[in-house]
């Protein structure tokens, strides 16, 4: 493995979010609209300023083939170079901050949506299953999840309540709008839905977009790391009980940012989880230990979207570090079946 | 406004030579095919053309379980358990589902493919899994 800095600096110029709620009745791109103008409001920017966009959508959610047409022109991507991820949100960030770091561009915007109110999430996802061995079982990615999740609680009597106490007390830092079981007790009587998982521990999916500017010019948030990994698509062929993707993810990042991750230099961490028992993962992957600040506004346990997720997560991280809450962020993304592909990003103060 | 709407396309999927060669054995022999590494010793399931681990191809074909022993059983709200079955003789784990339970499965438990009467060269040519005979459930 090498990986080295990033060649050019890059920099976190302006966040925007369309908050994440169970249903919103707007179309999707006047949903990412709100997120870019946000995010150039927050950057002092104008669309003409911008060289080139990167989106982060997929199809099956949006129930359009190349979604990321339907959403050309709100995010200024008409006659500019646009690259399109059909994954997380955060993957797409760490594109841009390759474009801008190559030298490409100097002013790369970064968008990524997803609104689940309009079909059964879970159902869909079904059809990202390897289609001759799996997809005819009816398994999906929350059975995926619940098959981790019992490689983790084997053994554990105590897990379930462990992951009703995570659940619940991100729930009580976040500010959602979902009404969601938020008591631990609650959340032990709510339904199993992939046992061991109850409804109540999962972070609630509903609609949301993230816009994220990312430029060469300086500013009071700099991107100093970036990692990413794919493991086995089949989950027979992992070892279930860990994320070795993301500990591979954060090794990069660790090494782009010339960082001795031994040395627990991150005080501020915003994970992509879905499942209290992933934060179990996160934290085993990246050794990040209980010194750090982790989801202080309640990260994804409050309500949010797939393919934002990850995004939303560097805008949380990017806020912290600007706000002197972090001199060191880290942000995470996943995405696939129980946690496939991973992302991981560093974010550190100023110039 | 609300447009409803739903998109139905058929696909067809192409199994590959590997994938092909799994689906005709099971429905023809009702046999469990893998493949096994010469490079790095490791026996996957299902049959596959290549090694995930190494890149050696092609691999050699042999026959797994059809006995093994569950890793991992999730069960959805409807009823439908479905595990990660380490079948005897492979390295990795298959996904499939667990039929005729009389109770809650257990980690470790043995089982047993349980082939589909009627089969048409596909993965629910193996109807589930089921507690071999003897095994607590």
């Amino acid at each position: 493995m090498s990986a080295g800095a990033l060649r050019r600096p890059v920099y976190v110029s302006g966040i925007g979010e369309s908050r994440p709620v169970p249903r919103d009745p707007r179309a999707i791109p006047e949903m990412v609209l709100e997120a870019v103008q946000a995010a150039y409001a927050d950057a002092r920017c104008a669309h003409t300023d911008i060289d080139a966009v990167v989106t982060a959508s997929v199809d099956l959610l949006d129930g359009l083939t190349a979604s990321n047409i339907a959403v050309t022109e709100v995010v200024d991507a008409v006659m500019k170079p646009e690259t399109r991820i059909s994954s997380e949100g955060l993957a797409a960030a760490l594109h841009a901050a390759a474009q801008i770091a190559s030298g490409a561009y100097d002013a790369v915007l970064v968008v990524a949506h997803a609104k689940t109110s309009m079909a059964d999430y879970q159902g869909l996802t079904r059809w990202a299953l390897d289609p001759i061995h799996v997809q005819p079982l009816g398994a999906d990615f929350l059975a995926c999840a619940g098959l981790q999740a019992a490689m983790l609680a084997d053994g554990d009597p105590g897990a379930e309540r462990r992951w009703a106490k995570v659940a619940a007390e991100r729930r009580r830092a976040g500010n959602g709008t979902f009404l969601i079981p938020s008591s631990v007790e609650e959340i032990l009587l709510s339904p199993v839905i992939a046992a061991p998982l109850r409804e109540g521990m999962c972070a609630p999916l509903g609609d949301a977009a993230c816009a994220v500017v990312l430029t060469a010019g300086s500013a009071a948030v700099r991107l100093t790391g970036v990692g990413w990994d794919l493991d086995s698509h089949a989950l027979g062929e992992r070892d279930l009980r860990r994320w070795d993707g993301l500990r591979r993810a954060f090794a990069r990042a660790c090494a782009v940012a010339g960082m001795d991750p031994r040395g627990m230099p991150i005080d501020l961490v915003e994970p992509s989880c879905f499942y209290p028992h992933e934060e179990e993962m996160f934290r085993a992957a990246t050794a990040i230990g209980e010194r750090a600040e982790l989801s202080p506004d309640g990260g994804l346990f409050a309500g949010t979207a797939p393919v934002v997720a990850g995004l939303s997560r560097f805008a949380a991280a990017a806020r912290g570090v600007r706000a002197g809450r972090a001199k060191r962020a880290l942000a995470h993304g996943a995405w696939g079946p129980a946690g496939q592909g991973q992302a991981v990003a560093i974010l550190q103060a100023g110039a | 406004m609300i447009r409803e709407s739903a998109i139905r396309i058929p696909f067809r999927y192409a199994a590959g030579g590997a994938g092909s060669r799994f689906l005709a054995a099971l429905r023809d022999e009702r046999r469990i095919l893998g493949a096994r590494c010469d490079g790095c010793r490791r026996v996957f399931a299902p049959l596959r053309s290549f090694c995930s681990s190494c890149g050696a191809s092609p691999l050699e074909e042999i026959a797994l379980g059809p006995g093994g022993r569950v890793e991992a059983w999730t069960a959805r709200a409807d009823g439908t358990v479905f595990a990660l079955v380490r079948l005897d003789g492979a390295d990795t784990a298959l996904l499939h589902r667990l039929v005729g339970l009389p109770g809650e499965p257990r980690r470790g438990m043995r089982v047993r493919a349980r082939f589909a009467a009627e089969r048409r060269a596909s993965i629910l040519d193996i109807a589930g899994f089921e507690p071999e005979e003897g095994a607590s459930a």
